[in-house]
């Protein structure tokens, strides 16, 4: 194994095995978004949705969600010298934004593993037709983890942490979550499933991963300088 | 000297202003659907364009900056996002009076253009707190270069993204443009688009060359001893 | 000559879109406008840091040079620029 690739699979292993230890951010985020369904069943007054209210409330409360864990990403390897650490090892230092980012990702499924399934019992008559959402699900993961540890890295070395990413992270996401939301509300229909313009969509959702992802691995080195 | 070629520049954007101007009001033909509200086109339209053109450029010096490491690539970075972000508002206001004129509404959200225009916009926006947020003066105009790189590359996402959601029963402004703009029209356009990169251009140039004469009264109290006057911007970097 | 640019050109009709484009163009040169003055309070600024630096080099002139006395040898006489005319003269005018 090269180089990188060992120190890709201990940052990982790492970052796994400690949230497996200390469980913060996994049942955090999910406890967040089964708590936000409820709020929405009040605050919409519905027992039930479809259509693109349904992929509207599940993508928005996804998201927010998925802020709480991404606010908390690089809090550890500040505290305690990680940055450091990666900054001294002879490897190339973009591994450190890989390995976060597929931390972040596994966080995201987990989250959505257990959301998701919660969200279909509250207000979804027939989940026979949400498998096809498992692609959104990885695809739109990915996006919002590449974007989302690109600025968590930053505001994690700034004053106003908890604000920053929220701040910065949303208007970022938008296209990411006009595509989830848009491949998502056509598997959700009442009338029937139809897969209106879906391979657009997954084009989209990959396209953004590609860009993002690349553009932090490759803007990575330049974040850790001192 | 960021003051040098400013007469020559100033004097071409006052010039091809007087022209636009002209050209819009006395040679442009009336539209036939908007009428005479469809003149607002000549403005909205190449604020918009030449907002997000600056704001690729923005992204452009700050990857020159990361790249050279010379801090004044972060202070080009700064005013060109700066100057943008003050075009873009132009922007949304006046396609917004275009939308109240046009469909008795002051925001639409059919309209794809204007709604891309505002989440980059927003993101934009952020650029301003996020600098503030981060204390260390070096550390900043690294992580803001990031942040213009990023957005830089967002733009065009976020275009597609919107633009495939827009519903297609609202005839979109450009068809008319993309049906075939007549002459008279496309020349009147150019004009305007010409008109307002000069003026941005001018607007950066006279940015930085205040920037400059800041940074050049700094040097100079230092030489002499002098104490330091009031403690300047947080977030705008300095022009040496 | 004007009655033919008058005839030739289309009145801004009074009409809807009229106050429309007008209140947008309006709107345009508001936003110069206040650019403007933003960047001439910014130039006030720069101005009045200037003068007191100008007067702080001076008084170190004068304080390097007790002994030399005020000699100014004959420059000859060269026409004063304007902004000769409009920087104090500190301690050598006096208040005028």
């Amino acid at each position: 194994m090269t180089p990188s690739r060992t120190a890709f699979a201990a940052i990982l292993g790492k970052d796994l095995r400690a949230e497996l230890r200390t469980l913060q951010s996994i049942p955090a985020m999910a406890l967040f978004a089964v708590s936000s369904f409820v709020i929405f069943r009040f605050g919409l007054n519905r027992t039930s949705l479809s259509g693109s209210l349904a992929a509207g409330v599940l993508w928005a409360t996804l998201l927010f969600a998925a802020v709480l864990g991404i606010n908390r990403l690089f809090v550890a390897e500040r505290e305690e010298g990680g940055f450091d650490a990666i900054r001294l090892a002879p490897i190339d230092r973009s591994v450190l934004f890989t390995a976060k980012a597929s931390a972040l990702v596994i966080y995201l499924m987990l989250l959505e593993l257990i959301a998701v399934p919660i969200f279909a019992l509250f207000f979804i008559r027939s989940a026979a037709s949400l498998p096809p959402l498992i692609i959104v699900l990885v695809l739109a993961d990915i996006g919002l983890a590449s974007a989302g540890t690109l600025i968590s890295s930053m505001a994690v070395n700034s004053r106003a942490r908890d604000l920053l990413v929220p701040l910065v992270l949303l208007p970022l996401v938008i296209p990411l979550m006009i595509a989830a939301t848009a491949a998502t509300e056509p598997l959700m229909l009442l009338g029937g499933v139809s897969y209106h313009r879906f391979g657009t969509w997954l084009m989209v959702l990959g396209l953004y991963d590609l860009i993002f992802a690349l553009l932090g691995y490759a803007v990575f080195d330049f974040l850790l300088e001192d | 000297m960021y003051g040098k070629g400013l007469r020559p520049l100033s004097i071409a954007t006052v010039v091809m202003f007087a022209i636009t101007l002209s050209l819009v009001f006395f040679y442009a033909p009336i539209e036939a659907d908007q009428g005479f509200l469809q003149k607002i086109f000549y403005l909205h339209v190449p604020l918009a364009i030449v907002s997000l053109c600056g704001f690729v450029v923005g992204g452009i010096f700050a990857i020159l900056h990361l790249r050279r490491d010379d801090p004044r690539w972060d202070a080009y970075s700064y005013v060109a996002i700066h100057i943008s972000v003050i075009f873009a508002v132009g922007g949304l206001i006046t396609g917004s009076i275009w939308a109240k004129g046009s469909w008795g509404h002051w925001w639409v959200w059919n309209e794809p253009t204007l709604v891309s225009f505002l989440i980059v916009f927003l993101l934009y926006a952020t650029y301003y707190p996020f600098r503030y947020a981060i204390e260390d003066r070096q550390r900043q105009a690294r992580y803001a270069s990031v942040f213009a790189i990023t957005a830089g590359a967002f733009v065009p996402l976020n275009f597609l993204a919107v633009r495939e959601s827009a519903s297609l029963v609202h005839p979109r402004v450009f068809a008319t443009a993309e049906g075939g703009l007549p002459a008279s029209m496309l020349f009147t356009f150019l004009c305007a688009i010409a008109t307002m990169a000069l003026l941005w251009t001018t607007l950066v140039k006279f940015e930085l060359s205040a920037k400059s004469a800041q940074g050049q009264l700094k040097r100079l109290r230092r030489a002499l001893d002098a104490p330091s006057g009031p403690p300047s911007s947080r977030i705008a970097p300095e022009v040496h | 000559m004007l009655a033919l640019l008058l005839a030739a050109a289309p009145a801004i009709p009074n009409d809807v879109g009229g106050k429309y484009v007008a209140g947008a163009y309006i709107v345009f040169v508001l936003l110069l406008l206040i650019y403007v003055a933003i960047m001439g309070m910014k130039l006030a600024r720069i101005e009045r840091d200037l003068t007191e630096i100008a007067a702080i080099a001076e008084e170190r002139k004068e304080g390097a040079l007790p002994a030399a006395g005020q000699a100014a040898p004959g420059r000859g006489s060269e026409e004063p620029s304007i902004s000769d005319s409009l920087a104090p003269q500190g301690s050598r005018g006096g208040g005028a």
